[in-house]
C-alpha cells in the first residue's frame, strides 16, 4: 500500500493536494502542542502550590512536545526518499523517548519532593490563600 | 554576598556580551579564521587526502592527532588524580560521614531506565561510529555511554552499577582506549611513516591510503570512547562516595 | 513556532527565579530542557540540516531525563546524621 502511495506522489508534483492536507494536519499538531504549552506555563505561574504546579507541568510539558515535534516531522516530510523516511523516524523515536522519560522523570522529582516533607496545601491553607485573595504565602 | 555575586555575574556577562561585538560576522569571508592559508588548505585537501566527509573530525583524529591523543591521556590523568587523592586521603576524615544514604530504588524510575538504557548505549555507538559524517565522535559517544552507566548507578544504586562495570575494569578499560590510540599510531610508525601517520596502514591492509586514514580514524575514536567512557563512570563512583565506593549517593 | 515557544517560556523562567521551593525551579528547568529539544529541530530547519539537529535533539532530552534523575536522588536518598540517631516521625501528607 505504501508503495503505491509512494509512486502516485512521484508521479505528481510536490504541491499535490495529498501533500497539502499532510502538511496541514502537521501545522495543526503543532499549533495544538503550542496551545498546550501555553496552559503549562499558565499553570507554572498561577497554581498555589509545588504539586498542583508538578500537575500543570508534567501533562502539558509531555503532551506539547509530542505533538509538536511530531506535526514537525510531518511538515518536513516533503518526498518519499530514503532520507525524508529516516528523519521522521527519527523525529518518531525522539517523541517515544520523550514520551517514556518525561513522566517517569516527573515521578521522579515528586517523590522527591513528598520524601523531603514537602507538604501539600490542605483546606484550611486554601482557606487562607481565599481570605488573602489568593496571593500564595511566601515561604 | 549573593547580591554582590549577582552583580558580579551580571557585570562579566555584559563584558562578555560587550567583548562579542569584535567577533566577525556568522560566514564572513574576510574573518581570520576563514582567510587563513591553513584553514583554506584543509577545506581543500581534506576530502581528497581522507574521504571524510566532515573536517572536524579529520582535523582532530588525523592532523592534529598526536594532540588528542595527549588530549586522551589528560582524561586519563584525570580520572586517576580523583581516584588516588579519594581512596589516599586520610582515612579518618572520610570515615566520618555527614549523611547516610536512605536506599530504596523506585520501581517506575527502574523500569524506565531498564527499558531506555540499551537505547542510550545504541545512540552512544550511533554517535561514536558517524563523527565522520555527522557531528560526534569519541569523546561525545564515550559521554553518552557513561551517562548509561551513571544513570544505572542512579536508579539502583552503586553497587548494582559497580557489579556490571567494576571500579578496577574502568581503569583497564580507560588505559586499554590509549593503549589502541598509541597502538594504531606506533604501527604506522613501524610500516615506515612518523607516528600517526596513517596513510602508511594501507601497507598491510587492503584498501587505499584515503581509506587506510579514514578507517583509522574510526579505531582511534574507539579508542577515546573506550577513555571516556571508563573514566566518567569512575569519576562518578569515585566523587560520589567519597572514594568509599559504597553506599553512595 | 520557535518565537511563540520562546515566548511562552517567559512565565517558566518567572517560576525559576522567583520558586518558593527548590522543587519548583528543577521542575522549570525540566520543563525548558523539554523544548529545548523541539527549539533544536526548528533551529534545524534555518541551517537546512535538520538530520543533523535531530541528533544533537535526542542527546538533549537524554540529559534532561539524567539531569532530573540525579536531582531527585539527591534530594530523596540523603539524610542529615544527627536526624537518623534521633529518629523523629517524618511528616505525612494525609490523602
Amino acid at each position: 500500500m505504501i508503495e503505491t502511495i509512494a509512486s502516485a506522489a512521484l508521479s505528481e508534483s510536490a504541491n499535490s493536494p495529498g501533500w497539502f492536507l499532510v502538511h496541514s494536519i502537521g501545522v495543526g499538531m503543532g499549533i495544538l502542542g503550542l496551545v498546550f504549552f501555553l496552559g503549562t506555563a499558565v499553570g507554572m505561574v498561577r497554581f498555589p502550590d509545588f504539586y498542583t504546579r508538578m500537575h500543570a507541568a508534567g501533562k502539558g510539558d509531555t503532551l506539547s512536545t509530542m505533538l509538536m515535534l511530531a506535526g514537525f516531522g510531518l511538515v518536513m516530510m516533503e518526498d518519499f526518499s530514503a532520507g525524508s523516511w529516516l528523519l521522521l523516524l527519527k523525529i518518531l523515536g525522539i517523541v517515544l523517548f520523550i514520551f517514556i522519560t518525561t513522566p517517569s522523570s516527573s515521578h521522579a522529582l515528586m517523590r522527591a519532593a513528598f520524601e523531603d516533607d514537602e507538604m501539600p496545601l490542605g483546606e484550611k491553607d486554601l482557606k487562607k490563600l481565599r481570605k488573602r485573595g489568593g496571593k500564595p504565602s511566601a515561604r | 554576598m549573593k547580591r554582590t555575586a549577582f552583580i558580579l555575574v551580571l557585570l562579566i556577562g555584559l563584558l562578555l556580551a560587550w567583548a562579542a561585538r569584535d567577533f566577525p560576522a556568522w560566514g564572513d569571508p574576510h574573518s581570520p579564521a576563514s582567510s587563513s592559508a591553513v584553514s583554506s588548505h584543509f577545506i581543500a585537501n581534506t576530502g581528497v587526502d581522507t574521504e571524510v566527509p566532515n573536517m572536524v573530525t579529520a582535523v582532530l583524529a588525523d592532523y592534529r592527532g598526536f594532540d588528542t591523543m595527549f588530549e586522551t591521556v589528560v582524561v586519563f590523568i584525570a580520572g586517576l588524580a580523583v581516584f588516588s587523592i579519594l581512596r589516599g586521603g586520610p582515612n579518618r576524615r572520610t570515615r566520618d560521614r555527614e549523611f547516610v544514604v536512605d536506599f530504596e530504588p523506585d520501581l517506575i524510575v527502574t523500569n524506565t531506565v531498564r527499558l531506555i538504557v540499551p537505547v542510550i548505549q545504541i545512540f552512544a555507538l550511533y554517535v561514536l561510529a558517524h563523527g565522520h559524517v555527522s557531528p560526534g565522535g569519541g569523546f561525545q559517544g564515550g559521554v553518552a555511554m557513561g551517562a548509561s552507566f551513571i544513570l544505572i548507578a542512579l536508579s539502583w544504586d552503586l553497587k548494582t552499577a559497580l557489579a556490571r562495570f567494576p571500579i578496577e575494569r574502568c581503569f583497564t578499560v580507560a588505559a586499554l582506549g590509549i593503549v589502541i590510540y598509541a597502538g594504531i599510531g606506533l604501527l604506522s610508525m613501524f610500516l615506515g611513516g612518523e607516528f600517526l601517520d596513517y596513510a602508511h596502514l594501507a601497507k598491510v591492509f587492503p584498501v587505499s591510503p584515503e581509506m587506510a586514514r579514514y578507517h583509522a580514524m574510526l579505531g582511534v575514536e574507539i579508542g577515546v570512547g573506550f577513555t571516556v567512557t571508563a573514566i566518567m563512570f569512575a569519576l562518578y563512583a569515585g566523587l560520589s562516595t567519597d572514594g568509599r565506593m559504597r553506599d553512595g549517593l | 513556532m520557535g518565537a511563540s515557544l520562546l515566548v511562552l517560556m517567559i512565565p517558566i523562567l518567572y517560576r525559576i527565579i522567583m520558586g518558593p521551593t527548590g522543587f519548583d525551579r528543577i521542575l522549570g528547568v525540566n520543563v525548558i530542557g523539554t523544548k529545548t529539544a523541539v527549539i533544536l529541530v526548528i533551529i534545524g530547519t534555518l541551517f537546512d540540516r535538520v538530520d543533523m539537529f535531530v541528533d544533537f535533539a535526542i542527546a538533549y532530552a537524554l540529559l534532561n531525563f539524567v539531569g532530573a534523575i540525579v536531582v531527585s536522588r539527591y534530594f530523596n536518598r540523603t539524610v542529615p546524621l544527627q536526624e537518623m540517631e534521633k529518629p523523629k516521625p517524618r511528616r505525612r501528607a494525609k490523602v
